[in-house]
């Protein structure tokens, strides 16, 4: 049989896979053996194609409108999974539920109290003039004490292969649909494999999610109403807006759709009106209400607010968790769980510069060519300088918006994220790595074993996110740590992948 | 269902239908201009005018057009002009943009039928319709109209959802079949002497098979073809499916149903002008119509069909908040 990986180019980043050249991680030895079982490369870019197949027969797709006929792309899905082993995943989950009960506390404080700004740990100038902070709900009580129900934390791996939080996305984090999309398919492609290894499953998050949101309804409703606020179909996530409510069985809607009367809110229904008690909005604050926030908002629903601060409706995420996510904030989180939990971060931040800060902004400045640069307010890897990989120009440019503005700016040295093969053309290469799971603050802080893997599939790329040519992985967080778990087809002469 | 749901799906009926019955126009016209050739060159303007007179768009036509009525320019405008919005891509495309809103309630074939045909047509032009003949470029547009509501008719469940699909295409239907007819009337128009001759008898043929009615007419005994004879059955008879009774009636059911699963708007306006329009064409006697008049009388017609139109819009859709049912 040929060795599939016999020509891995190993690299001089963490391998997720490999501990040294042609020596494979315990937890990935039972891959590489099954792999190599294949009839070559062949049989894996014949299953590559089933899969992908797959996907477009399911629907998996999102939209791209650049060239005006609405072309439907699949999110590109590589067949080499993401193995977590069982221990590393223990860390992991202290480490963000510690990090989402610091956050909660800290967005209770400072729409509350206000201690830490007192206290002068985070400067209350950072939170007054962050774009997300919500003046309008200082004081608000929020329903069952939760300020932030759901976390979409981006992990990555350094060098030596530690875990590191690289940012929170606290608004509305997506890409959880092709989690579950990508475990179905994997349970197509390599069912035997993945019954082996004993991967713990992810199909329970819809009803764990729908459990938060009906937690979140009004007390005095016996049967609660739970819908999907969307964008609308034009949405390049609205995908996984109709996945999750048809997975949740409740409606989705559009802004038009609902309706604000005494406060209360309904959804146009051909027979009537009918109540809606707890949304789960796909759409930013900015975007909520027009007569609160942005006047030109078509998306959103005149009266949201009110009906909201009346306790008659439940959001979800609650409106102001931006504030948390800026990035600029990231530099604080650590500091946060010191001074609301008393304990140090289990999972460490990235080395963060603020340019606000007049020492990291002469380091910042100087050094631009080895940093990453990261606009505070942006996402989906948008107004972001990757100083190695970019030209005079660029690093220029960035040098004038930073000098403009120094509260939009934040820098991180760059960061071989880990590897992990890929099948790339007609080979197996390493490619670059990040983690996003997702945590949901509800009754008590759960987090779906595994997470959404991206992975840059552009050779030499950092940048995951799909918008940049990036892909997905399905994550494996395994159940125990036995390195060889028993072959389930052990008796056959030739076992089945 | 959401009211944006179900106007969604409405819509996508309508332009569908009037996709079809514009191919079918089209197609009719054609046929009778190959039938007057004798007498008109294709190009006298009195062949294709009456098509843009009774597509109710003649003003945008001579806009975009001048005042030459030509079979190109009749035939560009109806069928692939986005700037009409009546024109059969428009229609189509329209339709598609619906169905891709709403794809988990119609399922994926139901999607795929749709969206298949629309990337076809988008593809085409006027070459191509003339490379390929009216005729059989026409037919293959009906067909995969026809092939769409096949399948949906297979898969979708017969909820509200299937409901506003069939009381969207039968009022678009009701209001085509009354052009289709009004074609013909105006294409006699400016001579009444061919009345009762085999050439009007030829052209009376053509508009049944438009409505693909002229099997269905010879079946149903009627005898001679002759202008009342058809105006009759395409108007009020009880069991053909495009004539306008029919679509009506079948429009009054839909209603029904909806009205059912919302008990409290039994008695709304929709219904009501429905049942009122169904009542007025059974009581309706085709030659008193053609004598006071048959094209005020299918311009009557259109305007009640408009009216149920706004009546269904206003009960079911965009109805007032102040006031409206609050559902426990």
């Amino acid at each position: 049989m040929p060795d599939l990986f016999a020509n891995y180019e190993h690299g001089r980043f963490y391998d997720e896979m490999f501990a040294s050249p042609g020596v494979p991680r315990p937890h990935y030895q039972r891959l590489y053996e099954r792999f190599n079982q294949l009839e070559g490369m062949g049989e894996l870019l014949a299953r590559q194609h089933t899969a992908d197949q797959t996907f477009v027969n399911r629907g998996v797709t999102f939209t791209v409108y650049s060239d005006n006929r609405g072309t439907e792309k699949i999110f590109p899905f590589d067949l080499l999974p993401r193995i977590v082993p069982a221990h590393e995943w223990a860390h992991l989950e202290r480490g963000l539920t510690q990090r989402m009960a610091a956050l909660n506390h800290f967005l209770a404080d400072i729409y509350g109290p206000q201690r830490i700004l007192q206290e002068g740990i985070v400067p209350r100038e950072m939170v007054e003039t962050s774009k997300h902070f919500r003046r309008e709900m200082v004081g608000f009580a929020m329903p069952r004490g939760l300020f932030v129900h759901i976390n979409g934390t981006d992990l990555i791996r350094d060098e030596a292969g530690t875990y590191r939080v690289l940012e929170d996305n606290l608004r509305t984090p997506s890409g959880v649909s092709y989690v579950l999309e990508d475990r179905q398919v994997m349970k197509r492609v390599f069912p035997n494999l993945l019954r082996d290894y004993r991967v713990r499953p992810v199909e329970t998050y819809p009803s764990d999610l729908l459990a938060l949101l009906l937690h979140l309804a009004p007390d005095h409703v016996p049967e609660p109403t739970v819908v999907l606020l969307t964008p609308g179909v034009f949405n390049s996530a609205y995908f996984e807006h109709s996945f999750l409510a048809r997975q949740m069985g409740i409606e989705i809607v559009e802004g038009s759709d609902l309706v604000v009367e005494n406060d209360k809110v309904y959804m146009r229904r051909t027979g009537g009106l009918a109540p809606v008690h707890v949304i789960y909005r796909r759409i930013d604050d900015d975007f909520l209400d027009p007569t609160v926030f942005r006047e030109d908002s078509l998306l959103g629903v005149p009266g949201l607010v009110n009906a909201y601060r009346k306790g008659n409706v439940a959001l979800c995420n609650p409106i102001g968790t931006g504030v948390a996510d800026d990035k600029a904030m990231y530099y604080y989180v650590p500091r946060m769980i010191k001074f609301y939990l008393g304990e140090d971060a289990i999972l460490p931040n990235v080395e963060t510069f603020l340019s606000s800060d007049e020492k990291d902004l002469t380091y910042i400045l100087a050094n631009l060519p080895k940093l990453v640069v990261k606009s505070v307010n942006e996402a989906g890897g948008y107004g972001m300088l990757v100083g190695p990989h970019s030209t005079q120009a660029q690093i220029e440019e960035f040098r004038a918006k930073i000098i403009d503005h120094p509260r939009n700016f934040v820098a991180q040295p760059t960061i071989g994220l880990s590897r992990c093969p890929a099948v790339c053309g007609e080979s197996i290469e390493g490619r670059h790595i990040d983690l996003r799971p997702y945590i949901l603050n509800g009754k008590t802080i759960k987090i779906m074993p595994g997470g959404l893997t991206r992975v840059a599939l552009r050779r030499g790329s950092l940048v995951v996110n799909s918008s940049q040519g990036g892909g997905s992985k399905d994550t494996w967080v395994l159940s125990s740590d036995l390195t060889q778990p028993p072959y389930s087809v052990q008796t056959q002469e030739k076992i089945i992948v | 269902m959401l009211s944006r749901v179900a106007n969604l799906i409405y819509w996508m009926a309508r332009q569908l239908e009037r996709a079809e019955n514009t191919a079918r126009i089209v197609d009719v016209n054609a046929q009778l201009v190959l039938d007057l050739q004798s007498r008109q060159a294709a190009d006298d303007p009195r062949s294709w005018a009456p098509l843009v007179f009774v597509s109710g768009s003649e003003e945008q036509f001579h806009k975009l057009h001048g005042e030459t009525v030509t079979e190109r320019a009749v035939v560009e405008y109806m069928l692939f002009d986005r700037r009409n919005p009546s024109s059969i891509i428009s229609c189509v495309s329209q339709a598609r943009e619906n169905a891709r809103c709403i794809r988990d309630l119609i399922s994926s074939e139901v999607w795929e039928t749709l969206n298949t045909f629309f990337l076809k047509l988008n593809e085409d032009d006027y070459t191509r319709y003339a490379q390929t003949g009216s005729a059989e470029y026409l037919s293959g547009v009906k067909t995969q109209i026809q092939l769409f509501y096949g399948v949906a008719a297979s898969m979708l469940p017969r909820g509200d959802a299937w409901w506003f699909f069939e009381l969207g295409r039968h009022l678009e239907r009701a209001d085509n079949v009354s052009r289709i007819i009004d074609v013909k009337y105006y294409m006699l128009l400016p001579d009444v002497s061919v009345v009762g001759t085999s050439l009007d008898m030829v052209q009376w043929a053509s508009v049944l098979r438009s409505c693909s009615g002229f099997e269905a007419f010879r079946r149903s005994r009627r005898g001679q073809l002759n202008l009342e004879r058809v105006v009759d059955y395409l108007l009020r008879d009880e069991l053909f499916p495009r004539s306008i009774l029919f679509s009506v009636a079948e429009a009054e059911q839909a209603l029904v149903h909806i009205a059912a699963a919302a008990p409290h708007s039994q008695e709304n306006p929709a219904s009501q002008l429905t049942v009122a329009l169904r009542t007025e064409l059974e009581q309706t006697d085709t030659t008193t119509v053609i004598a006071d008049g048959l094209h005020e009388f299918l311009d009557g017609i259109q305007l009640k069909i408009e009216g149920i139109h706004a009546a269904v819009q206003s009960t079911f859709i965009d109805y007032p908040v102040a006031g409206a049912k609050v559902l426990a």
